[in-house]
């Protein structure tokens, strides 16, 4: 084959089929705890997927099912259309980037970069137009010589990424790649390798706990929580429409207000907030007039003092703590025995508000999103307690 | 370092301390001393030595029963060595890939003729060659070395393989090394200075050992059992030289060995 | 695919286990049975006899000088333990927390004696206690005694101090080790609070030692106990213990079901107080592991 790494090549050689890696009621289970409950997913050729989730949320493991390090207890994995749920790690076309790298330390890079064509039996001689064009890809050229120990942090991520792309496989996997580098260089290589992704064409599976690196990276992003998949959709949908309360929490920062439901009709509803009755987007299933129930608000939709008759939810409080953020101001709003935090950009923020002041906040029917009371237990807080 | 409070108080202990420390370590080095100073002198005492000789070395050379048991010594620690070395490694690796309950004792099993006193492990040997009615002869003898050499292999091997941690096995496989490609081309230059290390020490320990050896000896017979006829018998000077030549042997094999294992072997330590 | 307990991997992968298994079957399990096997036959002479009997275990447990044999190792063994606790853990201490420069050399030094090989320190003690052994002669040489004094070997006190000098690297490594795993800053912090060093010894370093001094009294225990060289070749006449006892239903007595039951017996004590380093002691393999 071609080791031309053209995108449009690679996409007129699998138009007839677009899915690169499937899923099939994936279930892992080890002992009594179950990791990964029921997975299904298509993820498409050249797309840039990212599975997002505290520890523990089961992301590395569904990883290291696709690449085959484990079996899974229950479901299928398909790679480009072809069942490999049997087949050993050494026999699929998919290729690792660990969180540590696991650089052969005995190894100089060349040698490192060279190990996978070395097990399909390339020569050196062959392989050698090979090893260098993906060091340039890296941006690493003229480092053959050097041992992994002679290598910093951001370079050994290099080597192994290169590594892992000189067989061309079918799809990349990378676990927590930026884990371990500090916020700079993390930002830095987010842009590389996304570019890396953009220009090889090639699909990248991303694990991540990091919602801003997901956010920014991926097309599609699958939201989980002990197990379950909470959500698959773009970094846009997933941050305006969440599907439960869990990832209306995990991304971005979200107000989370108790309030009781009055009514629902099918394009929004209203709920009793402390005394105060609230246009809310439409409901979800399973949510009854008369219950309790979880309503969010994202703390950037929430105006200070608006303009009248310019927004359907108003609602006067007193205002509490202000922090200076920087680029912004965050208010923290009360009435009654409920808390609304507002951030205002610091160019519009009213210099005069103080501590202690009756101030009006406002907020759109459709930024008022809301839950089942149920879901409350997934939500992620911050707080004393939640430490 | 503790702090400075009451540094007078503190520097006192510290010094009766490290006195009380040069006792004990007299204490740990005249013997040796002794040994070395006894096989240079022409007459069996220290007072009253009459310079230097070096005449037992020279007997010990022309001793072909002595030079026949250190050629023994040889050719039992190698292939105990070599033998453990398999087992050991098998085991290391059986030990931390492999799930199963009960591991804690399996390893005290393993332990056990390392730990146990050489004439509980002398006696079973013998008991259970006696009723195969092997002879005793070379077999034996290696048959117990090969018993205590074991563990230190196995127990090396493994603390490295958890050192090391299980992900170089399986970026090796995911980049499509089959299991046979991944040990002979990653695991096995990853462990090859705990091998080398685990070995010295064991043909050290196995090169030295009387205890069990005495149990399982016949005609054929180690250093350490020949040495121990000579001082059954009297103590011919040629002892001295003798001991001398082991310590200096012992000496070299273990600063070798600390190349290989301890703090100086942190070179495949997972690292950030 | 049905749902895979995870509990046990599967059985194919204990192939990897057969060369150990075997060999522990071969060396250790299997002659363990033998011995126990043995323990119930006796000996008439020359003859084996293979009828099961209680004979020797009664022997053992009803005939006092076997009783008072092992008592006497016992204490042996836990008064040379103790000795060697004495002298090692101070130097422990001392390498640990008074040495900065130096510290692996001296390490090193402390380990040294441990692989200079075991005859030879019998030998050196032996030509130091005894009639023309260093001691002596010194003490002739410099007048204090007009002929060598006959109380240094072949006795109790030959075979402790030979003991001893054995069991010492044992009792330092780990110790040592426990020592060197207390995080410095706790001192700091005791101090802090107005601790002295004797009181940040005995509140701080102490307990969080204990495992490793257990353990390292334990080795040491062993050792002492099993030994039978050192009581045969430097205790004389009061060198009879446990172990040359056993020794000698293989040698000159000749009764090796009887070798067997009390070889049984000082298995099934070895194994006890091994235990107990499982459960009180640390976990380090000490000097085996790295």
């Amino acid at each position: 084959m071609d080791l031309d790494f053209h995108p449009q090549h690679i996409v007129e050689l699998y138009m007839d089929d677009a899915t690169a890696i499937e899923l099939q009621n994936l279930t892992k289970r080890f002992d009594e705890v179950v990791a990964v409950d029921n997975f299904n997913v298509k993820i498409q050729k050249g797309e840039f997927f990212s599975l997002l989730g505290p520890s523990g949320c089961g992301k590395t493991t569904t990883l290291r099912v696709v690449a085959g390090l484990e079996g899974p207890s229950k479901g299928t994995v398909l790679l480009e259309g072809k069942d490999v749920t049997g087949v050993p790690a050494y026999k699929r076309n998919v290729n690792t980037v660990f969180q540590d790298y696991a650089l052969f330390p005995h190894m100089n890079v060349k040698k490192n970069v060279y190990f996978p064509l070395k097990m399909r039996k390339i020569s050196l001689n062959q392989a050698e137009p090979k090893i260098e064009r993906v060091l340039r890809l890296v941006n690493m050229e003229g480092f053959g010589k050097r041992l992994p120990q002679q290598l910093s942090g951001g370079q050994r991520q290099r080597i192994a990424l290169a590594r892992s792309l000189v067989n061309e496989p079918a799809a990349l996997l990378l676990d927590e790649p930026l884990g371990a580098l500090d916020f700079k260089l993390r930002v830095a290589m987010q842009k590389v390798l996304k570019d890396i992704q953009r220009n090889v064409g090639i699909t990248f599976v991303y694990v991540t706990h990091d919602q801003t690196e997901a956010m920014t990276m991926s097309d599609r992003i699958a939201v989980m929580k002990d197990g379950h998949v909470h959500q698959i959709a773009s970094p846009d949908e997933i941050y305006n429409d969440p599907e439960t309360a869990f990832v209306a929490s995990f991304i971005g920062d979200m107000n989370f207000l108790h309030g009781i439901i009055k009514s629902g009709s099918e394009k929004s509803a209203k709920a009793d907030i402390s005394g105060n009755i609230i246009n809310t987007r439409k409901l979800k299933q399973g949510i009854k007039t008369g219950e309790e129930a979880l309503l969010c608000i994202r703390v950037e939709r929430v105006e200070v003092n608006p303009l009248e008759g310019k927004l359907d939810n108003v609602v006067a409080c007193t205002l509490g703590r202000i922090v200076f953020r920087g680029t912004d101001y965050e208010a923290t709003c009360r009435f009654d025995d409920s808390e609304i935090r507002a951030v205002v950009s610091a160019t519009a923020w009213d210099h005069g508000l103080k501590e202690g002041d009756t101030i009006k906040i406002g907020f759109k029917t459709d930024d008022v999103i809301v839950f089942p009371k149920s879901e409350e237990k997934d939500v992620i807080k911050y707080s004393v307690e939640a430490v | 370092m503790s702090s400075v409070k009451g540094s007078g108080r503190l520097e006192r202990r510290g010094v009766s301390l490290k006195l009380y420390g040069l006792l004990i370590f007299i204490y740990l080095y005249l013997p040796l001393m002794v040994v070395i100073v006894y096989s240079f002198s022409p007459t069996k005492t220290i007072v009253g030595m009459t310079g230097m000789t070096g005449k037992w070395y020279v007997e010990l050379v022309q001793d072909k029963e002595l030079l026949k048991a250190v050629l023994h010594s040889f050719e039992v620690g190698i292939t105990a060595v070599v033998l453990a070395l398999v087992f050991g490694t098998a085991g290391a690796f059986f030990i931390t890939k492999v799930r199963f309950p009960g591991k804690g004792v399996f390893r005290a099993l393993v332990m056990l003729p390392f730990v146990l006193p050489g004439i509980i492990m002398g006696l079973t040997l013998l008991i259970f060659i006696k009723n195969l009615n092997i002879p005793l002869s070379m077999l034996t003898i290696l048959m117990g070395h090969v018993s205590f050499t074991t563990p230190i292999v196995m127990f090396q091997v493994s603390a490295r393989l958890q050192r090391m941690g299980p992900n170089f096995q399986f970026a090796a496989q995911d980049l499509g090394a089959t299991p046979f490609k991944t040990f002979w081309y990653v695991t096995l230059p990853m462990i090859r200075t705990a091998l080398i290390g685990a070995g010295l020490l064991a043909f050290t320990v196995s090169f030295d050992e009387i205890v069990i050896s005495y149990f399982l000896t016949g005609t054929w017979t180690t250093l350490p059992v020949y040495l121990y006829g000579m001082l059954r018998f009297g103590l011919s000077p040629k002892v001295y030289a003798v001991s001398g030549l082991i310590l200096i042997f012992s000496l070299s094999l273990i600063l070798l060995m600390t190349k290989y294992i301890g703090r100086s072997a942190e070179e495949f330590k997972v690292r950030r | 695919m049905e749902l895979k307990k995870s509990r046990f991997d599967p059985p194919r992968s204990y192939i990897r286990g057969t060369p150990i298994i075997l060999w522990l079957l071969f060396l250790v399990v299997v002659p363990l049975i033998f011995t126990f096997a043995m323990s119930f036959y006796s000996s008439e002479g020359l003859v084996l006899e293979k009828t099961f009997t209680l004979k020797n275990y009664k022997v053992f447990f009803t005939d006092p000088v076997y009783a008072r044999i092992l008592f006497k190792s016992l204490r042996l063994a836990l008064g040379t333990s103790m000795l060697s606790i004495a002298m090692a853990y101070p130097l422990a201490y001392m390498v640990s927390f008074k040495m900065v420069r130096g510290r692996n050399l001296l390490f090193m030094m402390c380990i040294i004696p441990l692989w200079v090989s075991y005859l030879v320190r019998i030998i050196a003690w032996r030509s130091i206690l005894g009639n023309r052994g260093v001691i002596n002669s010194l003490l002739l040489a410099i007048g204090i005694i007009q002929e060598p004094l006959r109380i240094f070997l072949y006795n109790r006190f030959a075979i402790a101090v030979t003991l001893t000098y054995i069991c010492i690297p044992f009792v330092f490594i780990p110790v040592y080790t426990s020592l060197e795993k207390i995080p410095r800053n706790i001192l700091n912090a005791a101090s802090d609070l107005g601790a002295s060093e004797f009181t940040s010894f005995i509140n701080v370093v102490l307990p969080l030692s204990l495992p490793g001094l257990i353990t390292g009294f334990i080795f040491s225990f062993i050792i002492a106990l099993g030994d039978y060289i050192i009581p045969l070749q430097l205790g004389g006449t009061q060198g009879i213990m446990f172990g040359n006892l056993i020794w000698s239903q293989f040698g000159v007595a000749f009764n090796w079901p009887f070798g067997a039951a009390l070889g049984f017996v000082l298995f099934i004590i070895s194994v006890t107080i091994l235990g107990l380093t499982a459960k009180f002691g640390s976990t380090e393999g000490g000097f085996l592991s790295e």
